[in-house]
């Protein structure tokens, strides 16, 4: 395919519409012509902007308690909260020259603005404080530590919380999952209640490589239908909150492989753990 | 509208995310939640699975701002590209076990409150409108199928019983026009 074919997918690239092999090929074409990157990047500002077009007269807005449910994840966020920790530890600063550190007076004044707008966090703002004003390393790891744990334990809280509600829901059923010849430890518990409202719990599954994630499946009359995916942390535990869809709440197999970290439509990797069939 | 220095800081914003700053990350959200959601909800038709894929998208931006490359482009379609980049991934798989139809999510919205009437957007919201009302209705009509319904060009060519080709020329220079249109109004956008 020539340049000139593929400058002309790119319009469709920013909206996805392209399909699966046109836009591996144009992938492939972007990774080494600067003009069609330059101008993908024009039309990816462009295709933002459309976003706008959805706007309600009065616009909708998020559940109050989304902010807190967003921070909570962050906080139970292993990976990401041992990169920060790695980061403070080894003193690192952006790169980029044109940015104002943290540390200057400019900059902290817009940490003092995000404190006023987050007033409510009082617990994170006083973690920050308290992560900043410390300059002993021992003592930033060992608050680095007690947090992790307590992110931990409260993340365990609201799952077991969430497992209680489903497993104690008028005809609730339980469905045990086997780990497969892959990982013949892993194990996981599969709940559902009579509206399908489900929750999985797993062990013994490594933490999924960059980019992958657990995908779980329901597979009624041999047909898998894609569920949602999931990871797990270092222990490897896991847990996703999902739907059973109705043609799968009888004599259903459910079943765990490894997939892109978005999830497909159709199995594609290993798969992991599985019910009986 | 917001100024240049408006812009710099989310740019900052992000800088802090990566470097693990909960509080910016928070202030992002603050300042781009109804956007988002009201693009996230258009897709999906469903404030529980656009809450659910904002919670998604806010974790990915905490795991991934360091990736953020200002010469690339601005936050704001960073987040933009994210966001519908989920919903279309999550529209697709609920596409397989049956399209959700809630429409209770439009018809009981959460109104926006007073208190973040500077995030609402509607000065932005007018531009995008009027450059959309000056394109061709049959293109309007394709890059909202692609925008918001998640389609491929060919389920689009087959939604409107229309020629594959056509479908191709019409969403580019749909999208051709209205970059010409947003022009230099794109900057003050975001």
């Amino acid at each position: 395919m020539a340049h000139e074919d593929y400058k002309e997918m790119l319009a469709a690239q920013v909206l996805n519409a392209l399909e699966a092999p046109e836009m591996r090929d144009l992938e492939a074409h972007l990774q080494s012509c600067a003009e069609c990157r330059s101008q993908l990047s024009d039309l990816e500002a462009t295709a933002a902007g459309l976003a706008f077009a959805s706007m309600e007269t009065i616009p909708l807005e998020p559940s109050l308690q989304l902010r807190g449910r967003i921070l909570e994840a962050v906080r139970a966020d292993v990976t990401a909260a041992g990169t920060a920790i790695k980061e403070a530890k080894d003193g690192q600063q952006p790169q980029s020259s044109n940015v104002v550190p943290l540390k200057q007076p400019r900059t902290w004044s817009s940490a003092q603005t995000w404190r006023a707008i987050a007033a409510g966090v009082v617990v994170v703002g006083l973690g920050a404080t308290l992560f900043v004003g410390k300059q002993n390393r021992e003592a930033r790891q060992e608050l680095a530590r007690l947090t992790t744990q307590v992110r931990d334990a409260h993340r365990q809280l609201i799952q077991q919380r969430e497992a209680i509600e489903i497993v104690t829901a008028p005809g609730a059923r339980m469905t045990e999952l086997a780990g497969t010849k892959v990982m013949p430890e892993a194990h996981a518990m599969l709940a559902y209640d009579k509206n399908g409202r489900a929750i999985l719990m797993a062990k013994g599954l490594p933490p999924a490589p960059a980019g992958k994630a657990y995908q779980l499946w329901f597979i009624a009359g041999g047909k898998p239908m894609p569920g949602k995916v999931f990871t797990t942390d270092a222990s490897g535990a896991g847990a996703l909150k999902d739907q059973v869809p109705p043609e799968a709440r009888n004599a259903a197999v459910f079943a765990i492989t490894l997939e892109p970290e978005n999830g497909v439509l159709s199995p594609t990797g290993e798969m992991y753990l599985s019910s009986a069939s | 509208m917001q100024s240049e220095q408006a812009q710099v800081t989310d740019v900052e914003i992000l800088r802090a995310v990566a470097r693990g700053d909960e509080l910016a990350l928070g202030a992002l959200y603050d300042r781009y939640r109804i956007i988002l959601f009201g693009l996230l909800v258009r897709i999906l038709n469903s404030r529980e699975e656009a809450e659910d894929v904002l919670q998604e998208v806010m974790l990915q931006v905490w795991r991934r701002a360091a990736d953020f490359d200002e010469q690339r482009g601005r936050p704001f379609t960073w987040l933009v590209t994210l966001a519908r980049s989920r919903a279309i991934d999550r529209l697709r798989l609920l596409g397989a076990r049956q399209r959700l139809a809630d429409s209770a999510a439009r018809n009981s919205p959460h109104e926006a409150t007073d208190a973040v009437k500077d995030t609402l957007h509607s000065e932005q919201r007018e531009i995008v409108q009027r450059a959309l009302a000056d394109l061709p209705k049959e293109q309007t009509r394709i890059l909202m199928l692609a925008y918001f319904e998640g389609l491929t060009q060919s389920e689009i060519a087959t939604r409107l019983a229309t020629p594959l080709g056509t479908v191709k020329t019409r969403m580019r220079s749909g999208m051709i026009k209205l970059r010409e249109l947003l022009g230099n109004e794109i900057k003050s956008l975001y």
